[in-house]
């Protein structure tokens, strides 16, 4: 509901409705809309970030390590697209520093200790994190927009495959690597 | 350990704006029995929520009717 109405056509009056619950079920559980939102937005991003550090060491070889977050990020955006629009919405809200202050705090030191480590043993280029992160990430979210879109440029139709999403990865890393 | 366990009461009611949040906030704060209440106002039915494990639907109907306001619990 979130994702099709966005803030304003989400109401906890609508959302009982639609899942045919009572309006005191849902309060009982809920103080009032922000409380929802806020509840729904750490939950999505625990498990988010739960899911990236699957199988992921910030000691892993930068290339090693990246894999990982591609594997990891594309597996978790394909699997649960509706979290993804979902936590995406209530990022950008006024609840965005909420939750990524209670649902982040792990997730930022793996990931600040991964970019450390790749710079200090020469396995990646020197830059700025925010050129490390367009550069590293933008690509696979590009290519999983397009997946979860259907279609890509000028509409034509449009599915992700292993083979793209190796040549990518191929290209971030030669791209990245002195 | 003792686990006191609260209740949960519900209503909906006609409190909408600030200032009708204002006339009643003084005694739900006061009340001995009350631990916590809010009110979702950006709901249509105004929730009004309160926590607390010894006061009963009745005194709340009757606490906000005293003031002017509608309520009614909802299930």
């Amino acid at each position: 509901m979130l994702v099709e109405d966005g803030f304003q056509g989400f109401s906890m009056n609508r959302l009982t409705k639609a899942c045919g619950i009572s309006v005191a079920t849902l309060y009982i559980y809920y103080k009032d809309k922000d409380d929802l939102i806020q509840k729904i937005g750490v939950e999505i991003g625990t498990k988010f970030f739960y899911e990236t550090l699957k199988d992921f060491s910030p000691t892993m070889s930068f290339k090693d390590g990246l894999k990982k977050q591609w594997e990891n990020r594309s597996r978790f955006a394909i699997k649960f697209p509706n979290e993804v629009a979902c936590f995406e919405i209530i990022r950008h809200s006024t609840h965005g520093d909420y939750i990524l202050q209670e649902s982040l705090k792990d997730f930022k030191t793996a990931m600040g200790d991964f970019f450390k480590n790749a710079i200090n043993k020469k396995e990646l280029v020197p830059v700025s994190l925010e050129v490390f992160w367009s550069v590293a990430y933008g690509p696979l979210y590009a290519l999983l927009r397009f997946h979860s879109e259907g279609k890509s440029l000028g509409g034509k139709s449009f599915t992700l495959t292993k083979k793209m999403m190796d040549e990518s990865f191929e290209l971030v890393i030669k791209a990245l690597t002195p | 350990m003792i686990t006191v366990i609260n209740q949960i009461l519900i209503f909906k009611t006609n409190i909408q704006t600030l200032a009708d949040k204002e006339q009643i906030q003084h005694c739900l704060n006061n009340h001995d029995a009350v631990d916590q209440w809010n009110i979702d106002q950006q709901d249509i039915d105004c929730v009004l929520r309160v926590i607390s494990n010894s006061v009963t639907p009745e005194q709340i109907i009757s606490l906000i009717t005293n003031h002017g306001f509608e309520c009614a619990e909802l299930e």
